[in-house]
C-alpha cells in the first residue's frame, strides 16, 4: 500500500518531464497540433499539483507513526524522516508557485518545453535527494540534479552572460562532485558498506582509521560546499542565480543549494564521533558566508547580483543554527536552522519572482534582455504596487524587520546560541545580529527606491499591467511571510520532526 | 611493490594530474577532459575500495555508474563550449569572462 504512494511521490515529476517535452514538441515544433504552449504549461502545472496528494497522503503516514519510514523502489531502499519531509516541502512549495509564475513569463520562448521538462525532473529529483538513505545514492540523485539545473542556468544560450555563468557552474560542480565521491571512496574501503545507518553503526563501535575518516569528511565538506557555495567555494553562485531565468533563479536559491546543504549533512552524519568538529566548522563557514555575502551585496548595482550574494549571507544563518546545535547537542539550533531554510525559500523566491515580474514588464515584454539595475526600481509602485509591495516585504524580510518570517527563523537561531550557554557561540550569535543589521543597509535603500514619486524612464515605457499568474504567486508568497511572521508557530509541524531528525542523524 | 600500492599510487597520481590540470588549463575543452581524468581517478579509487574492503561488486558497480552520470555532465560540459565557440568565438577561458564581482 505505501509502495506506491512513495513511488508517485518521486515518480509523477519525474515521469511526467518527459511527457511534458514531447507534448511540447508535437505542439509548437512538428505543428501536428497548431502553436499552442498553454497545453505544456497546464501539464506542467497539472503534474506539479498532482505530487502534493503523495505528499499529503505520506505526511498522515508519517504523523500517525510518528518514525522514520522506509520505502523502496526495486532494490533501492529510501528514507523519509523529518528532513526529507522539510525538503519536498520546500521543493513542492516553492516549485509549484514557480511553475505557475513561468507560465507568463517564458511564454513563446524558444525551447520552453525544455524549460518546463528540466524544472520538473529537478524537483523529482531533489524529493529524491532528501529520502536517499545510501552514500551512493545520495551522489547519484544529487549529480542527476545537478545536471538539470545546468541546462536551466544556461537556458538563454544566446547570451553570453548565460552561457559564461552555465560553463563556471559546470566545471565548479563537476569537480566538487567528483571530490565528495572521493570521500565516499574512502568510507567504502574502510567499512565496506555505503548504507548510512550500517556506516554510522560501524564508525561507531569499530576502531577505524580516524585519519581516513577525517579526511573523507573534508572531502565531503568540499565537495558538497561547492553546491552549498561556502565562501571560498562560491564563485559560480552570482554569476550563475544572476544568469538564469527568474524562476529558475527562485529555484536555484530557494531549494537547490538548500538540497546540497541536506546532501552534505546526509554524508557528514554518517561519520559520528566528530559531530563537535563539524559543528565549529560549520560555524566558521557560517561566519565567513554572511560577512562575504553581505559585503560584496553592499556594492552590487544589479538587483538579481546582489540578491544571490545575500542568499550567501543567508546560507551563513543556516549553517550557524546547525553549527549550535551540533557544538551544544541541543535540537534548538537545528529547528531554526530548519525553520530558516524555509523561511529562506519563501523569502528568497518572493524577491527573485517579484523582481523577475518587474524585469518582464520593463523589458522581456518589449523584447529587451538586459539585467535590472537597482535605478530601475525607482517609483515601481506607481505603476505597479502589489508587485512593489510584495518586493518589498521579501525584502525587509531578507533584512530581518520583527514582524516578518526572516526575522522569527533568525531570531530562534540566535536564542538557541544563547540558551547554549557558551560564550563562543555567543560570540557567533552576536556577528550574526551585527551582520544582520550591515543587510539593511542595501536592503532598505531598495525599498526607497521603489515608493519615490519620481520614476525611471524603464519604468515609464513598461508595460501597463502584469498578468495575474505572475502576480498570484508573489502576493500568496508576501502573505506567507507575513503570516507566518505573526505566528511563527503555524511551521512547527514541519520543522520539529526536521529539527529531531537532524540531531538523531549526528548522535 | 605489490599491486595494491601500484593502484593507490596510480589513483593519487590521476588526482594530482586532475586537479593540477585544473589549475593550469584554459581551454575550455581541455579542461573538459581534465575533469574526466579527475572522474577516472575516482573510479578507479571505487575499484580499489571495494577490493580492499572485501566487497568487490559494490565497488565495481558503482564504478560503473559513475561512468555513466560522468558521461552525461561530459556531453552537457561539451554542449556548451560549443556554443560557447558559436557566441564568443573562442575556447580560451580568459577571453569569455565578462561577468564580475
Amino acid at each position: 500500500m505505501n509502495v506506491p504512494m512513495f513511488t508517485l511521490l518521486v515518480g509523477i515529476p519525474l515521469v511526467s518531464s518527459p511527457v511534458v517535452y514531447l507534448f511540447g514538441r508535437l505542439t509548437t515544433r512538428a505543428q501536428v497540433l497548431t502553436r499552442q504552449g498553454w497545453i505544456v504549461r497546464l501539464l506542467a502545472l497539472l503534474a506539479v499539483a498532482a505530487t502534493w496528494f503523495p505528499f499529503i497522503n505520506l505526511w498522515l503516514e508519517f504523523q500517525a507513526r510518528g518514525n522514520r519510514m522506509f520505502f523502496n523502489i526495486e532494490s533501492i531502499w529510501l528514507q523519509l524522516d523529518g528532513i526529507s519531509f522539510l525538503l519536498a516541502a520546500m521543493v513542492l512549495t516553492l516549485g509549484t508557485l514557480a511553475i505557475l509564475f513561468s507560465g507568463r513569463y517564458m511564454a513563446g520562448d524558444f525551447g520552453e518545453e525544455k524549460y518546463y521538462a528540466m524544472l520538473l525532473a529537478m524537483i523529482g529529483l531533489m524529493i529524491g535527494l532528501g529520502c536517499a538513505n545510501d552514500l551512493f545514492n545520495l551522489w547519484v540523485w544529487f549529480e542527476a540534479m545537478a545536471v538539470s539545473s545546468y541546462l536551466l542556468v544556461a537556458f538563454y544560450r544566446e547570451q553570453p552572460g548565460s552561457l559564461e555563468a552555465g560553463m563556471k557552474y559546470v566545471v565548479q560542480s563537476a569537480v566538487g562532485s567528483a571530490l565528495a565521491l572521493l570521500g565516499i571512496a574512502l568510507v567504502l574501503a574502510q567499512t565496506g558498506t555505503l548504507d548510512m545507518d550500517q556506516i554510522r553503526l560501524m564508525v561507531g563501535t569499530m576502531e577505524l582509521n580516524k585519519l581516513g575518516l577525517l579526511a573523507a569528511g573534508a572531502l565531503f565538506f568540499i565537495g558538497f560546499g561547492v553546491k552549498v557555495a561556502m565562501v571560498p567555494l562560491h564563485t559560480w553562485l552570482p554569476d550563475a542565480h544572476s544568469q538564469a531565468p527568474s524562476g529558475i533563479s527562485a529555484m536555484l536559491s530557494g531549494v537547490v543549494i538548500e538540497a546540497g546543504l541536506v546532501a552534505m549533512l546526509r554524508a557528514l552524519s554518517t561519520l559520528t564521533g566528530f559531530a563537535l568538529s563539524w559543528g565549529w566548522l560549520l560555524l566558521a563557514f557560517g561566519a565567513l558566508n554572511m560577512l562575504y555575502g553581505n559585503l560584496l551585496a553592499l556594492q552590487q548595482s544589479q538587483v538579481k547580483r546582489m540578491l544571490a550574494f545575500s542568499s550567501l549571507s543567508h546560507i551563513g544563518y543556516i549553517l550557524m543554527g546547525l553549527g549550535i546545535a551540533l557544538v551544544s547537542g541541543q535540537p534548538a539550533g537545528a529547528q531554526g536552522a530548519a525553520f530558516h531554510l524555509f523561511t529562506h525559500m519563501l523569502m528568497k523566491g518572493l524577491a527573485f519572482l517579484a523582481v523577475g515580474a518587474v524585469m518582464y514588464a520593463l523589458f522581456h515584454e518589449q523584447g529587451i534582455h538586459r539585467p535590472l539595475v537597482a535605478h530601475d526600481l525607482n517609483g515601481i509602485s506607481t505603476r505597479y504596487p502589489w508587485v512593489a509591495l510584495s518586493l518589498s516585504i521579501a525584502l525587509l524580510a531578507l533584512g530581518g524587520l520583527p514582524p516578518l518570517a526572516g526575522f522569527m527563523s533568525k531570531w530562534q537561531i540566535f536564542v538557541a546560541g544563547f540558551q547554549s550557554g557558551n560564550g563562543w557561540l555567543m560570540g557567533f550569535v552576536i556577528f550574526a545580529a551585527v551582520n544582520s543589521v550591515i543587510s539593511l543597509a542595501y536592503y532598505a535603500p531598495l525599498v526607497n527606491r521603489m515608493y519615490r514619486r519620481v520614476t525611471a524612464t524603464s519604468v515609464k515605457k513598461g508595460s501597463d499591467t502584469i498578468h495575474w499568474t505572475m502576480q498570484l504567486p508573489l502576493l500568496l508568497m508576501a502573505l506567507a511571510v507575513v503570516v507566518i511572521g505573526l505566528f511563527p508557530s503555524l511551521m512547527n509541524w514541519l520543522t520539529e520532526p526536521a529539527g529531531a531528525a537532524l540531531m538523531s542523524i549526528f548522535q | 611493490m605489490t599491486l595494491f600500492n601500484v593502484l593507490i599510487v596510480t589513483v593519487a597520481c590521476l588526482l594530482g594530474v586532475g586537479l593540477y590540470g585544473l589549475l593550469i588549463t584554459r581551454n575550455l575543452i581541455k579542461i573538459v577532459v581534465v575533469l574526466q581524468l579527475l572522474v577516472k581517478s575516482v573510479v578507479l579509487a571505487f575499484v580499489v575500495a571495494g577490493n580492499v574492503s572485501g566487497h568487490p561488486g559494490i565497488g565495481e558497480s558503482v564504478a560503473a555508474t559513475i561512468i555513466v552520470a560522468d558521461t552525461i555532465v561530459a556531453v552537457v560540459a561539451l554542449a556548451l563550449a560549443v556554443q560557447v565557440r558559436i557566441r564568443f568565438g573562442t575556447l580560451d577561458i580568459p577571453k569569455i569572462s565578462s561577468l564580475r564581482g
